[in-house]
């Protein structure tokens, strides 16, 4: 049985896990040092602002991941009895929705900066006594600060598929797709330098679009598991290969007649429980403990394993298979 | 949705490669409506409210620091200037409006103007009565960063120690 206090995880998963955070951990420190050099050349460059408060918004998924990782790791108890699994899920409802919110805004604001047609004012600094227009600096930081950001979203995106952990992918997908900000800021800044003032109000708005798309999907993701939709893989369409492994594994099962799956997941872990007709209508417990043991052993997402046995399916259950 | 995010990421690098090949040659930045052109060897209308000893009017000749900065710079482009004496707000106005170029008189950099029309980078301070340092800016149209750019340029030249 998987109730031992930790993570519960196997070793490769407990290593993988290790890695996340650590990699969170980097993400972290590496927002709070762009955050600080990119507030330095911001400026009155509307796409500017709208990228920097993105790379601010991007730390919400990872500071979601650190603080729910504390909490999964505690062990189970009677006023706990599924555990704290699902405080990754809350943490990716909660990115979400600000995600949401932020994005919404700053779209509002760069369609209304685009209907008063305002024309935005980026001056020169002066460096070591050469007058520079403040635009170069601006495309220069926006350039080299992508990199580490690109190469932080891949080592992330290896980690959260085999963890299973939607949380983290969301937050690796938004780094992968943060050159894209990255970009769209430069084009809003060469813009205004190029007398194409509306471009820069455009720029900030394919940002703002992205933030909203970010945290739609982020938000629809969590709620589904918040809502204990059947347990699906990362991008939340087809459903978790896990329950046709276990379907398969109780037709194998020489007492069962007929039995369906209900299975949900609890962060990266599922709860599952089964539903089995046995043959001629009766079953000992003992032939229920070695099954349940046997579905566990399956894989380790397959946490909680609970069956009950019945005189007929449910019929929500059997309507609508888990196996489409 | 997927196919969205494709054209963009097709789109994106395109978008950010086109102004910077039209940017060879040309100067960067550009007015989006032609300030600096217009200006230069024509007419620069300048807005001045009094203040201090920044902008001194009295019968007679405009007289003060910031009148004799701007008749240089004027001269540096080869201008002629047009001189608008009034208050601030009014000054604001006209210069949102484009009939004015440029507008001074001792204003301070945490002006409320700032979110309604461009601001050069301050060249000066200012002491007042109370003992209160002040930074001191002028203002230029919205958007207008060529004009800007060459203000800011004349200012580092000819105010920095």
């Amino acid at each position: 049985m998987n109730s031992s206090p930790g993570t519960h995880l196997p070793e490769e998963q407990k290593r993988l896990m290790r890695r996340a955070a650590k990699l969170e951990w980097i993400s972290v420190g590496y927002a709070a040092c762009t955050i600080t050099v990119v507030a330095l050349v911001v400026g009155n460059s509307q796409a500017m602002r709208t990228a920097w408060v993105e790379d601010m918004l991007s730390v919400l998924p990872q500071l979601a991941f650190l603080i729910a990782l504390r909490w999964t790791r505690k062990p189970r108890k009677p006023r706990q009895p599924y555990g704290y699994h699902r405080s990754m899920g809350a943490g990716h409802l909660v990115a979400g929705v600000a995600l949401l919110v932020v994005g919404a805004m700053l779209a509002y604001e760069s369609i209304t900066a685009l209907v008063k047609t305002e024309h935005p004012t980026i001056g020169t600094v002066n460096l070591f006594g050469h007058t520079i227009w403040q635009g170069w600096p601006m495309i220069a930081v926006m350039t080299v600060i992508v990199i580490p950001a690109l190469i932080l979203g891949r080592l992330k995106i290896k980690v959260a598929k085999p963890l299973h952990n939607k949380l983290l992918y969301a937050d690796s997908k938004m780094a992968k797709a943060d050159w894209q900000t990255n970009a769209a800021s430069i084009v809003g800044v060469a813009g205004i330098g190029l007398g194409i003032w509306w471009l820069d109000a455009v720029a900030a708005l394919v940002i703002s679009l992205g933030i909203l798309k970010d945290g739609w999907d982020s938000t629809r993701s969590a709620t589904s598991d918040l809502l204990d939709s059947r347990a699906s893989d990362l991008d939340g369409t087809d459903p978790h290969p896990l329950v046709s492994r276990i379907e398969e594994q109780l037709a194998r099962m020489n007492w069962v007649e007929e039995s369906a799956v209900r299975a949900r997941e609890l962060g990266q872990v599922q709860h599952i429980e089964v539903f089995v007709v046995p043959h001629s209508g009766q079953v000992g417990v003992k032939q229920v403990a070695e099954a349940c043991a046997e579905l566990e052993e399956l894989d380790w997402p397959a946490y909680d394993v609970v069956m009950i046995p019945v005189s007929s399916i449910p019929d929500y259950l059997s309507e609508a298979p888990a196996r489409v | 949705m997927r196919v969205k995010t494709r054209t963009l990421q097709k789109l994106l690098p395109g978008m950010a490669v086109l102004p910077l090949l039209a940017g060879c040659g040309a100067q960067i930045p550009v007015d989006p409506e032609g300030t600096l052109e217009d200006v230069r060897s024509g007419t620069i209308s300048v807005g001045v409210s009094p203040n201090a000893d920044f902008v001194e009017v009295s019968n007679g000749p405009l007289q003060g620091s910031e009148i004799q900065i701007i008749q240089n710079f004027a001269e540096n482009l080869d201008a002629e200037v047009e001189w608008t004496v009034g208050g601030e707000e009014q000054l604001v106005e006209a210069l949102e409006n484009g009939d004015l170029d440029l507008v001074a008189g001792g204003i301070s950099s945490k002006t409320p103007w700032a979110e309604q029309v461009g601001m050069t980078r301050p060249y000066t301070t200012h002491v007042d009565v109370d003992g209160k340092e002040s930074k001191i800016v002028m203002l230029v149209p919205p958007g207008e960063n060529a004009f800007l750019f060459e203000v800011e340029r004349f200012l580092d030249r000819t105010q920095m120690p």
